[in-house]
């Protein structure tokens, strides 16, 4: 199996703080792992150094073989690398079908200047991005409310758009940052249908959560506490491993 | 057959009614009202790019004088002095001014909200003070004149009303090009960003170096009216690049509404025309410009395009309610 992302003794210290000291794993192509830890175990921490909001002070992130290190957000988002955010970060005045078309800048060429004169390939650019938009509002059932302001529709729906945004490009690895926070248990079932599904048809998906229920779409679980990684393994393992229990069950 | 929606049929008729009125209006005014929508073309000009600037990207530019001079400079110098072709200096002041706002722009727009602010109203003054320093280019407070009116096939745009027909054209031009702009992807991407920065980084979208480019787009089209200006009026001086010119261009901004490329003109309107009419009162007149503009901004929290904005929508409701009924 092909290494999506590798994980190389990423540590991290804010002043003092040691809050990440020599985290290693890695994501295969086509799993979905997940990343569990109780609150301050340092989880956001290395979820924003994965993603290029963070710089590690000591490690490598290596994405699809590359040192991605030092890689700005872009050039990992160009690269096939997305995320969402804790509290659903949609673009709030744009439309649904805008949100998806914002999702797919980086498929475009054209610039200011030539958006300024209107020039045809501006045009044509717009109707690809709007054709992958519709594809992804029919994948994920967003048909009644492609023309809403995504700021006005239920926190479920926007992590729904914030998802579909981040897949509209395919990318090759899509990380998700506590995607069932905030949501009611109808729409965190609807959500884990959605994850599936997206696995199924390929997609390789890396889950930071601390919902355990969430946790059963996943294959493989690293557990953290206290900036190290405690445990490895299946859901099951997690549940019987006694050092999760005692850090993060509390039991 | 498809049919046309109301609201379109609407829309383009009331678009070709604005322009006939636009095309006979000055046959039925006098001079001195014909200088003042040339200068609301001028201005409208010009506040375009500070109005979207603010609007699509939050940036509050006070350093669109500084542009506008520096196009009217070009215009003067080049064509009086170096006795270069006109459109030649216009040109050259568009790059010049694109070339400064790229180079400060990019340190400047790192700052944001009341330092971002600040920083552009330093380089207003900054550039007032240049002005006034070189003299050997700007005449200083003497000035430049005999700059030549611009001619074209033959035809001088030499007094208001035929300057009229040389501006406005512009202006639409201008108007419509930010309209393409704003509804392209990457206008898109500008309102992305201006939503939530770090989701259009993740997105792709260089979040830094588009304001950047919006920047420059707004020095380029300032120093384009900055030209247009120096050749209407024939002598500029340093007077007409100080801070109140700046300010001015951040009101037709503001009072247009932000969030509307057509409302700038009717900001640039009441910027030009108040100011001139109210000063027939006397002395009061800038206290009454003042207490206008309050006015303005409590009773239009979305400037005239947002009034506009509102009673097309209730318009077009109704046009859609008579329809169906209708049918």
């Amino acid at each position: 199996m092909k290494t999506v992302l590798d994980v190389r003794a990423v540590s991290k210290s804010f002043g003092g703080l040691h809050v990440l000291k020599g985290v290693s794993f890695s994501v295969e192509s086509g799993s979905v792992t997940g990343l569990i830890g109780p609150n301050g175990a340092g989880k956001s921490t290395l979820f924003n150094i994965i993603s290029g909001f963070l710089a590690p002070t000591r490690g490598d992130i290596v994405f699809l073989g590359d040192v991605a290190t030092g890689h700005d957000i872009g050039t990992r988002s160009r690269a096939g690398l997305q995320r969402t955010f804790q509290t659903p970060q949609v673009f709030r005045d744009l439309t649904v079908r805008e949100n998806l078309v914002a999702g797919c800048h980086m498929r475009g060429r054209t610039g200011v200047l030539e958006a300024f004169f209107g020039l045809p390939a501006v045009r044509r650019e717009m109707k690809q991005a709007q054709q992958l938009a519709d594809l992804a509002i029919a994948r994920f059932e967003l048909e009644a409310w492609r023309d809403v302001p995504a700021g006005e529709l239920p926190a479920g729906r926007q992590r729904l758009v914030e998802l579909a945004r981040a897949v509209v490009v395919e990318p090759k690895l899509l990380c998700l940052d506590e995607p069932s926070s905030g949501l009611s248990a109808d729409e965190v079932r609807v959500l884990m249908a959605t994850l599936r599904r997206l696995n199924r048809e390929g997609m390789t998906i890396l889950l930071v959560s601390h919902d355990m229920e969430l946790m059963e779409v996943t294959d493989t679980i690293h557990a953290l506490c206290f900036g190290e990684i405690i445990a490895s393994g299946s859901l099951e393992v997690m549940r019987a491993s006694p050092r999760v229990r005692e850090a993060y069950l509390g039991t | 057959m498809r049919t046309i929606p109301a609201e379109r049929i609407w829309l383009w008729s009331a678009t070709a009614l604005a322009l006939v009125a636009w095309a006979v209006l000055p046959n039925f005014l006098g001079r001195g009202a014909i200088d003042i929508l040339v200068f609301t073309g001028l201005y409208t000009i010009a506040g375009l790019g500070v109005s979207f600037l603010l609007g699509q990207c939050g940036i509050v530019s006070l350093a669109q004088s500084g542009f506008y001079g520096i196009g009217a400079y070009a215009a003067a110098y080049g064509t009086t002095t170096l006795g270069l072709p006109i459109p030649v200096c216009i040109l050259a002041g568009i790059l010049f001014s694109a070339l400064i706002a790229a180079a400060v722009g990019t340190p400047v727009l790192r700052l944001s909200g009341h330092f971002l602010a600040l920083a552009t109203l330093a380089l207003a003054i900054i550039a007032h003070v240049l002005f006034l320093e070189f003299e050997w280019l700007t005449g200083g407070t003497l000035g430049i004149g005999g700059i030549p009116r611009i001619t074209l096939f033959g035809f001088s745009f030499s007094t208001p009303y035929r300057f009229y027909y040389l501006v406005w054209p512009c202006a639409f031009a201008l108007i419509l090009f930010y309209t393409l702009l704003l509804n392209s992807r990457t206008g898109i991407a500008l309102r992305a960003m201006r939503d939530a920065p770090s989701a259009a980084a993740v997105a792709g979208i260089q979040v830094a170096s588009l304001k950047v480019r919006i920047f420059v787009l707004s020095a380029a089209v300032g120093a384009f009216a900055g030209s247009l200006f120096a050749h209407y009026v024939s002598f500029i001086s340093v007077d007409s690049f100080a801070i109140d010119r700046a300010i001015g261009f951040l009101l037709i901004a503001v009072l247009g509404g932000v969030r509307s490329i057509p409302g700038t003109i009717a900001g640039a309107f009441f910027v030009t025309a108040a100011p001139n009419y109210l000063s027939r009162l006397g002395d009061i007149h800038p206290i009454l410009f003042a207490v206008a503009l309050v006015v303005a901004v409590i009773f239009l929290p979305g400037g005239f395009g947002g009034l506009i904005a509102s009673f097309w929508s209730r318009l077009a409701t109704r046009g859609r309610a008579s329809s169906k009924s209708r049918s």
